[in-house]
């Protein structure tokens, strides 16, 4: 079981911001790393985009599970982990990640930043730590805290989209990707498998 | 047919590009380890990097047990002979090659989920190379478990653990047939010499009562901590069978002999005897497993852990009929 990235955003107005990121890309062969990195940022934004204020939610896209939590204050984190990772814990670690950020960073600068300009820096820790679920979180305390059934399930990332819209167009207007990671999704995509890349 | 140090280079080019027929259509390769110019060592080193591209690739794993097989035919090889002295530990040698194919294995199953290939030439190699040695699968027992818990919808990571119990008991069992057992005499009829028979029965025979109910606490953990893996309850019914194929009528026989060895123990009247003997499942079990389907359910949020848990008892049922 394995978690992949952490990220902390602003669910702004259209667009989600990303303030930071944690990544562990160390399970991908060496020339894939920077599209998988760059790939889970775009996801982790759109995701963001496409989820409403104060839910939670797990998308499903391949072997892939994404975990959002938007706070009621725009405030969201999303962890991209395996089908393995229990999501209980996924949930639980958001949940704690976003209540420190939110008191280590001044709330003023959540809609205007970046990964440069944040300053926090736990959130390579916490992925470090969480990797090992039973180590990270004792079980019983987030059997009690969470009530599962609200968290909306996902089954593709399609699902998240308006009607018409395509993740092929949104790949291609995609800034945060860089163009050999969008020639390696039209390729993926020609051949049936989609972000083979993840 | 020449070989040298540029042909090596020129196979090992052969196969970064086409790892399909790099093994298998290549006859060189073979060629250049029978005649003793490539040593089969530098060619499981060269099918070790080909792995860690390629962790499923079928053709590298089958020529691998090629070479193993040759090394074990060779005299270089120091055999792994337990008929003389059954509590001799394996060669050195030996020993370091297992290590080393136990490693690649591990490694291989952890680039690709459920590798069956990884999977199937670690028993492979336990069986022809290790001959199935109980210290060594009661290492590998507890060396997995970590990574087990780990990869919680490997089947094949958890079907490895069901095949070394299913060892364990087949290896006490011939330990065990060896002690020539007539449930209507007192005393066994010992062939091998008795205490090193003892020993090594002994151990194993302590063991395996323990070993299954270790498993099904490790079940039972894994089960609450990572609902919905269909994984987890498929093993959990292999280690339950084991459990009922354990306290059947040849196990038993065992335990009688370890009453009997130890003359203090004054509880094994005929009827405790006569209860072991029986092959029926244990009504205890049973009991324990409903009950601990019934916390499940009881507790459970996720639907797949309910539906799991459900087919389970079902099965369950059908066991006792």
């Amino acid at each position: 079981m394995k978690l992949y990235s952490l990220s902390v955003l602003y669910k702004g107005e259209p667009k989600a911001v990303l303030l930071k990121a944690a990544y562990d890309v160390s399970s991908f062969s060496f020339f894939q790393r920077s599209s998988v990195q760059e790939f889970m940022t775009f996801t982790s934004q759109l995701i963001v985009e496409r989820s409403a204020k104060g839910s939670r939610a797990s998308v499903k896209e391949q072997e892939y599970l994404c975990h959002v939590y938007v706070r009621n204050d725009s405030l969201a984190g999303v962890v991209i982990a395996d089908s393995e990772y229990p999501s209980r814990v996924a949930f639980t670690l958001l949940e704690k990640v976003l209540d420190e950020f939110s008191k280590h960073v001044d709330r003023i600068e959540w809609p205007v930043g970046s990964p440069a300009s944040i300053n926090y820096t736990a959130l390579d820790g916490h992925l470090s730590r969480y990797q090992n679920p039973r180590e990270a979180d004792p079980m019983t305390k987030v059997q009690a805290e969470l009530d599962e059934t609200k968290i909306i399930l996902h089954n593709t990332m399609e699902s998240l989209l308006e009607r018409g819209e395509r993740l092929d167009d949104l790949v291609s207007k995609s800034e945060v990707l860089g163009t050999q990671s969008k020639a390696f999704y039209k390729t993926a995509r020609k051949q049936n498998s989609c972000c083979t890349v993840m | 047919m020449a070989e040298t140090s540029e042909e090596v280079a020129v196979l090992v080019q052969r196969v970064v590009k086409d790892i399909t027929n790099a093994f298998r259509r290549n006859p060189h390769i073979k060629e250049l380890i029978l005649s003793g110019t490539l040593h089969p060592v530098k060619d499981l080193h060269l099918g070790k990097l080909a792995l860690t591209k390629f962790p499923k690739s079928p053709e590298t794993w089958i020529h691998r047990r090629w070479v193993l097989q040759q090394l074990i035919q060779e005299t270089s090889l120091p055999a792994f002979v337990t008929k003389g002295n059954p509590a001799a530990l394996p060669a050195e040698r030996t020993q370091r090659l297992i290590r080393e194919e136990m490693e690649v294995c591990g490694e291989a199953a952890g680039r690709y989920p459920s590798n069956y290939n990884a999977w199937s030439h670690r028993i492979w190699v336990l069986q022809h190379v290790a001959k199935l040695d109980v210290r060594i699968l009661l290492d590998e027992l507890s060396s997995t478990k970590h990574w087990a818990s780990m990869h919680v919808s490997d089947h094949s990571g958890f079907h490895y653990r069901q095949f070394l119990l299913k060892s364990l008991i087949s290896q006490t069992v011939i330990d065990g047939s060896v002690l020539e057992q007539n449930p209507l005499r007192s005393e066994p009829a010992l062939v091998l010499p008795k205490d090193e028979a003892a020993a090594s029965t002994e151990e194993a025979r302590i063991n395996l009562p323990r070993l299954l109910e270790e498993e099904v606490e490790f079940s039972t953990d894994l089960i609450d901590s990572y609902p919905g893996h269909e994984t987890l309850w498929c093993h959990r019914r292999h280690v339950f069978y084991l459990q009922h194929h354990l306290s059947g009528p040849h196990v038993s026989q065992a335990m009688e002999v370890d009453g009997l060895n130890d003359c203090s123990k004054q509880g094994y009247s005929q009827e405790t005897k006569r209860l072991k003997r029986t092959p029926a499942p244990d009504s205890r079990g049973l009991e324990m497993e409903h009950r601990f389907i019934d916390q499940v359910l009881s507790t459970c949020r996720n639907v797949e852990q309910a539906r799991f848990a459900n087919a389970y008892r079902k099965w369950l049922v059908t066991l006792s009929q």
